[in-house]
């Protein structure tokens, strides 16, 4: 068996399972701890529109420390956007994407995406050199953040080698590396902060509406 | 015979030397060299000695020797099977049986360590008597032929990887004849069939410059298999402008896109139908609408299906995915069971 | 072959300036090809075979070329044809094997292609057999038939 054959057998099926798995006890795990039951007396009851109103509120920086992170607020923002179109819109992920959903949508052009790619992966890369240089970032950055972005930036480097065709004769070694980086991305992200994916937008809302009911503006 | 120079051979069968030289420019452009060689190449097979071919067809289908011979018409790539001395290829040959047997190894005695040793055709391990020549199980007959050749020509995907007779389950124990041999040179013309001038190409290139090709690291040579379907395949700027046919009667299809989604196979396989093509260049399989199978590769008939698109991975199914939440929330259940436990257990107004 | 001819198929040619790309680069590569002739005498030989190009492309090529003054051809366990195109100085050679397939075709350069002169390798030969031919002129052969 060829890595490639691996990485589109037994890894994908194994990376999916270990993903679902994590990502339910997980979830599981957090929703049925136990809470204290809040006794005190309600002060709104628009819970769900406060909720949502923190999923948008909380995605941009507080007015008052926006002008001290402008440039983490729009790098993050960037490479996130840039990695997700990169991912659903490179039309031969399509395929993929089309035998798990059952159905796919169209593409970008090839080049448009290469291009998107490359910039993301300049931009992570560069967030990566500031957090080891950064004297509070280094300071409070671990194990998890550093894996992390190494797996944010992993697919981004094995699928710009495989499609720039930096290694001909191995391409096939090439595209099965790239399906392992993002296996070895979907085992990593339920036991890491990549887990936010699934908690964050989630929580938001949980916070805006826990603070709702106490009349706070979350 | 034997000894004699393979242009003497060729003026004294009447071939003159135009024709030599236009077979010579196809041979270069086969083996992507400069058209302008054509005269050097000439001149190289013109000198060369003509070299003894003994030929075991194994465990095959006989499409490898069908795709050279195409025994009823004369074309130039026989003149390359003049250029040599084809001195045993029991299904090409007149003689049959126990005199068949007898030429065999007759000319391995005269041209021992000299002659070239063509297989076609896995070698079955499992059982000798699954294949056998005139009695003698494949395996024994290449063991003694490999041993006074030169070099080896592993022609079709079975010879040089197994090909079709050893994918899943394998029942008769198939190998490549690079499993058994491994104290001779071997060149791997894989393809299934391979294409008939590649064969050729081969031996025009072993006649041209008297040695092994250079070899990729599959064992092929790398003039014809060097560069992957998807580099030379003229659909190319469909894949990269993101055009592709949808199914095999859309209009990408009518208009010729690219069958990637299709299953196409051509970025994973090395082989020369985009450029040489099939049937004196006339068209190959991704020209006539349907994606490449990667026949050419090792384990091509196990690598998911033909129409299955390279970027699909087996991630199993819903009910593997829901066995597999069943197992987390299981754990998450048991997590938060024994949270709760400690919570309950620590003293009031720790939260930890 | 049988009702396989009968089936209508409608082939789309590549259109545009789409398709593989590599028509105009080509043009342009015999164009320069022809600088050089002139300047510097130097020929050349492009394998139109060698460069991946769309249905279609091919005959729009040739079509671009068109036939010029000169047509040759000769037997050479097949047909061959030695066509000047009409732009002097560019020749189309397509060599096809005894079946009529094309096994090659290719844009020369030059003056005259090489294949067209007779091979210097075949010239002792030739010299041999015709001393002996002339040698032989006007006497009665075995069968009655006189050489010459």
């Amino acid at each position: 068996m060829t890595l490639f054959d691996f990485a589109r057998g037994p890894g994908m099926f194994w990376a999916t399972t270990i993903m679902v798995i994590g990502i339910v006890w997980r979830l599981a795990g957090a929703v049925l701890l136990a809470r204290h039951k809040d006794r005190s007396t309600p002060r709104g009851d628009n819970r769900v529109a406060a909720g949502l109103r923190a999923v948008l509120m909380r995605s941009v920086p507080p007015h008052e420390l926006e002008k001290h992170i402008t440039f983490q607020h729009l790098t993050g923002y960037a490479w996130h956007i840039g990695w997700f179109v990169t991912f659903l819109f490179f039309v031969p992920h399509m395929p993929f994407i089309e035998s798990i959903l059952g159905f796919g949508w169209p593409g970008l052009p090839n080049q448009a995406i290469v291009m998107l790619a490359a910039i993301t992966l300049a931009i992570l890369l560069l967030l990566l050199v500031r957090r080891i240089v950064h004297p509070v970032l280094k300071v409070i950055s671990d194990f998890d953040d550093y894996v992390s972005t190494l797996l944010a930036c992993a697919p981004l480097v094995t699928g710009i080698v495989a499609f720039a065709h930096l290694f001909p004769s191995h391409h096939e070694t090439m595209i099965g590396l790239h399906i392992l980086s993002v296996e070895a991305l979907m085992v990593w992200l339920p036991f890491g902060k990549i887990f936010h994916c699934v908690t964050g937008l989630p929580l938001r809302f949980q916070i805006g509406a826990a603070f709702a009911r106490r009349g706070v503006k979350a | 015979m034997r000894d004699v120079l393979v242009g003497d051979y060729l003026r004294g069968r009447g071939v003159s030397r135009r024709s030599l030289l236009k077979f010579c420019a196809a041979a270069a452009s086969w083996m992507a060299l400069p058209p302008t060689m054509a005269q050097e190449i000439a001149a190289a097979i013109e000198k060369a000695r003509r070299p003894s071919v003994i030929w075991l067809p194994f465990q095959e289908c006989t499409g490898c020797t069908e795709s050279i011979t195409r025994a009823e018409t004369a074309t130039l790539e026989s003149l390359i099977f003049d250029a040599i001395s084809l001195d045993y290829q029991h299904t090409l040959q007149a003689a049959a049986g126990d005199a068949a047997e007898e030429a065999r190894h007759q000319a391995m005695k005269e041209n021992w360590g000299k002659y070239l040793l063509a297989v076609d055709g896995s070698i079955p391990l499992a059982n000798p008597g699954y294949s056998t020549i005139a009695g003698v199980s494949n395996l024994d007959m290449l063991l003694e032929a490999a041993k006074g050749a030169a070099a080896i020509i592993a022609i079709g995907t079975c010879a040089a990887f197994g090909g079709i007779p050893a994918a899943r389950p394998n029942p008769t124990g198939a190998v490549a004849v690079s499993d058994l041999i491994k104290d001779k040179p071997i060149i791997n013309v894989s393809g299934c069939p391979p294409i008939p001038v590649v064969i050729t190409g081969v031996l025009a290139q072993y006649l041209t410059f008297g040695s092994i090709p250079d070899l990729d690291r599959l064992g092929r040579p790398r003039a014809f298999y060097g560069q992957s379907i998807h580099d030379r395949c003229y659909r190319r700027p469909f894949y990269e402008r993101g055009q592709f046919a949808e199914s095999f009667d859309d209009e990408g299809a009518r208009k010729g896109w690219c069958l990637f989604k299709l299953g196409c196979k051509g970025p994973i396989t090395y082989n020369s139908c985009a450029t040489i093509k099939w049937n004196g260049g006339t068209s190959f399989p991704i020209e006539a609408g349907h994606g490449c199978i990667g026949c050419a590769e090792p384990n091509f008939w196990d690598k998911g299906g033909f129409y299955e698109a390279l970027s699909v991975s087996r991630w199993g199914t819903f009910g593997t995915v829901a066995a597999a939440a069943a197992v987390g929330a299981a754990a998450g259940v048991a997590s938060a069971a024994l949270a709760r436990h400690r919570q309950a257990k620590a003293p009031e107004g720790e939260s930890r | 072959m049988s009702g396989l001819a009968g089936i209508p198929i409608k082939i789309e040619q590549a259109s545009g300036k789409l398709a593989s790309g590599n028509v105009e680069p080509l043009l342009h590569e015999i164009g320069h090809a022809l600088e050089q002739l002139i300047e510097v005498r130097k020929a050349s030989i492009i394998d139109l075979r060698g460069v991946p190009l769309a249905p279609g492309e091919e005959d729009r090529i040739l079509e671009f070329l068109g036939t010029g003054e000169v047509r040759a051809e000769f037997e050479a366990s097949g047909l061959s044809t030695v066509n000047e195109s009409r732009f002097p100085g560019v020749w189309v050679v397509t060599h096809h094997d005894a079946t009529g397939d094309v096994m090659s075709r290719l844009i020369e350069i030059t003056l005259v292609p090489e294949i067209l002169c007779s091979q210097v390798e075949e010239l002792r030969d030739s010299h041999e057999r015709f001393a002996l031919g002339v040698r032989f002129m006007g006497e009665p052969t075995a069968d009655g038939i006189r050489s010459g």
